[in-house]
């Protein structure tokens, strides 16, 4: 008897569960799954506070590819930071915008971004929420006034749908454009590359006898900055580079106005980095073999050094051709083809 | 019997509850007027002479008041809820505050001139703290605590601009002042009673003490360091109650 009760009692609960699962429609933003890996820190970007949806990371999609948030509405986001190059802009020097204007460095790559603490070469922005608020309003980047694009986007029906999709109903912000845009970049992240998968120790690969030779030399050469998993310390050093006198670029000490931080910049992550040349902060070094060779004989000869040349580096990291060669197809291994091909991370081209 | 016992100790819970809403209720109306060597500030028109004796005109004059506490009569101080607040010379609606206080009698207030470290790391805001307002550094992350913008003929600057963004919310130069002001009157803040308060913003002081600042030779501050901590120093003088109403 009591059975049946307990039986009885499961029915109607049974019922009772499923009709009131049925009553909630599925209304508002869908939550967005980042599947990150395990052997990663954790991210830096706290993202409780800015939880990714469908609807979110779509719209700051949109707006990463948008060229209307340029002042002339000739650049986007996109147009310097190109997928095939891991979000860098290939073959350029220095970065491009709008009335033909160049800027002082050079375009980095954008993946991984939640595990950075801060943005730009001289890491002079302190939150991935506000990084794009530089390109934007930069004159020689994308230039547009922030308060002009807020109107902008309210004025534009398409987007006023968009926003109330992801963020409610209500007025556009520049925070929700700065949280979707966040949440576009939260999710550009790469971890499969070759190098990845023989970390984890994925059946059937291995490296080459090159690439694990190369592997070998990185880590006694490059790894206590570059360092792995992410390929980076995320610190400032100045690495030995002859100051470039048409750029007048302090680097770091813009920010803290630190002498001890001149001429230091970002180490940046090796992910990649065959796919986003050139290379260095101005980009002055077209082929990763100029960036051997610079480590290899370039620092020494210069006399004398700046002060803050980074005592690791001092007197350089020489590499015989067969060691750069091998490091060279140990680099290739950190380039992740689903990255770069992601159809999630692509450009779309907006026509209404 | 259970069910009065339980009836009279709702009815106290009730009693209880609403006895803490109406502590809550109660308005503090601050006006900040923004005056130069006492006179009231009238942008781009009016001539002003520092105390070096130079002269100028202001076209600009905005700064964040925030981390507002309330001086208790025994001196110790009471947080208020977060808030923040751009007061803006060009526009007189933000000239006037209205801040939610708590019923009681006070002393003073304090508040902070600029935006705290907390929220100048972290990440996107709205409200006063839009960077929409311009009043953000985006190549250096970072509130404009407060910003001076005019001319003086003696400014070495294109158009003989004066450019005073001051900013910078760590290390030795932090721009960071709070500020602590007595009231001549005790303020008694209650559901019925909402004081006003006057605060003059003397622009003048930005230059004055005791950092005397020389067109001539600064006309231009627009990154954190030593000469923005010099104006803020200065600036932390300029603030004084001049009128409480008690209504």
């Amino acid at each position: 008897m009591t059975r049946y009760l307990i039986y009885t009692a499961c029915f109607f609960l049974l019922i009772w569960s499923c009709r009131r699962g049925s009553d909630v429609r599925p209304s508002g933003p869908q939550p967005y799954t980042l599947n990150l890996p395990a052997n990663f820190p954790q991210p830096v970007y706290d993202l409780s506070q800015n939880p990714l949806t469908v609807q979110g990371v779509a719209l700051g999609r949109r707006l990463f590819y948008d060229p209307r948030l340029s002042r002339d509405s000739t650049i986007s986001c996109g147009f310097c930071h190109q997928q095939f190059a891991a979000f860098a802009h290939f073959d350029h020097p220095l970065s491009h915008g709008i009335d033909n204007n160049t800027g002082f460095r050079s375009v980095p790559g954008l993946f991984n971004l939640i595990w950075q603490r801060d943005f730009m070469w001289d890491g002079g922005v302190n939150h991935l929420e506000i990084q794009p608020l530089t390109p934007i309003t930069d004159p020689n980047e994308m230039g547009e006034d922030l308060a002009h694009l807020i109107a902008k986007l309210n004025a534009d029906a398409k987007y006023r749908g968009l926003f109330n999709d992801a963020f409610g109903a209500g007025e556009i912000n520049s925070q929700k454009v700065f949280k979707a845009l966040a949440q576009f970049m939260a999710t550009m992240n790469s971890f499969d590359s070759k190098y990845d998968s023989v970390m984890r120790k994925a059946p059937g690969v291995q490296f080459t006898a090159e690439e694990a030779s190369g592997y070998k030399i990185f880590q006694n050469n490059c790894a206590s900055c570059h360092k792995e998993p992410l390929f980076t310390d995320g610190s400032y050093r100045n690495n030995g580079l002859p100051i470039n006198a048409s750029l007048h670029d302090a680097g770091r000490m813009r920010i803290t106005n630190n002498t001890n931080d001149y001429l230091k910049f970002k180490v940046p992550s090796l992910r990649n980095i065959i796919k986003s040349p050139p290379y260095m902060h101005d980009g002055r070094f077209y082929d990763i073999f100029n960036v051997f060779e610079h480590y290899s004989s370039g620092i020494i000869l210069q006399i004398p050094q700046t002060p803050t040349v980074d005592p690791l580096l001092r007197n350089g990291l020489p590499l015989t051709p067969s060691e750069q060669r091998d490091l060279y197809f140990f680099l290739n291994t950190l380039t992740d083809p689903g990255f770069i091909n992601s159809k999630a991370l692509s450009e779309i081209v907006i026509t209404n | 019997m259970k069910l009065h016992r339980l009836l009279i100790a709702f009815c106290v819970l009730c009693i209880a509850c609403k006895k803490d809403i109406k502590e809550q209720e109660g308005t503090l109306q601050i006006t900040f007027k923004n005056v130069v060597n006492g006179a009231a500030l009238k942008l781009n028109t009016t001539n002003y002479t520092n105390a070096a004796g130079e002269t100028f005109t202001i076209s600009r004059f905005r700064y964040f008041i925030s981390n507002i506490a309330l001086i208790k009569m025994d001196n110790s101080e009471l947080k208020l809820p977060a808030a923040y607040y751009l007061i803006n010379e060009a526009d007189s609606a933000s000239k006037t505050i209205d801040i939610p206080a708590p019923g009681g009698e006070y002393r003073g207030i304090t508040f902070m001139v600029g935006v705290d470290s907390i929220r100048n790391v972290s990440g996107a805001q709205t409200g006063a703290l839009d960077p929409v307002s311009g009043m953000f550094w985006s190549w250096n992350s970072g509130y404009i605590m407060a910003q001076l913008e005019g001319t003086s003929p003696v400014s070495t600057a294109a158009n003989n601009a004066l450019t005073f963004h001051i900013g910078g919310f760590q290390g030795q130069y932090s721009a960071l002042q709070t500020i602590p002001l007595i009231s001549p009157i005790s303020l008694s803040v209650s559901e019925i009673r909402h004081p006003q308060i006057t605060i003059n913003a003397d622009a003048y002081a930005w230059f004055n003490q005791p950092n005397l600042v020389r067109f001539q030779t600064i006309s231009t501050i627009h990154v954190p360091g030593e000469d923005a901590w010099k104006i803020a120093t200065n600036y932390r003088n300029m603030f004084r109650i001049t009128d409480v109403t008690d209504l």
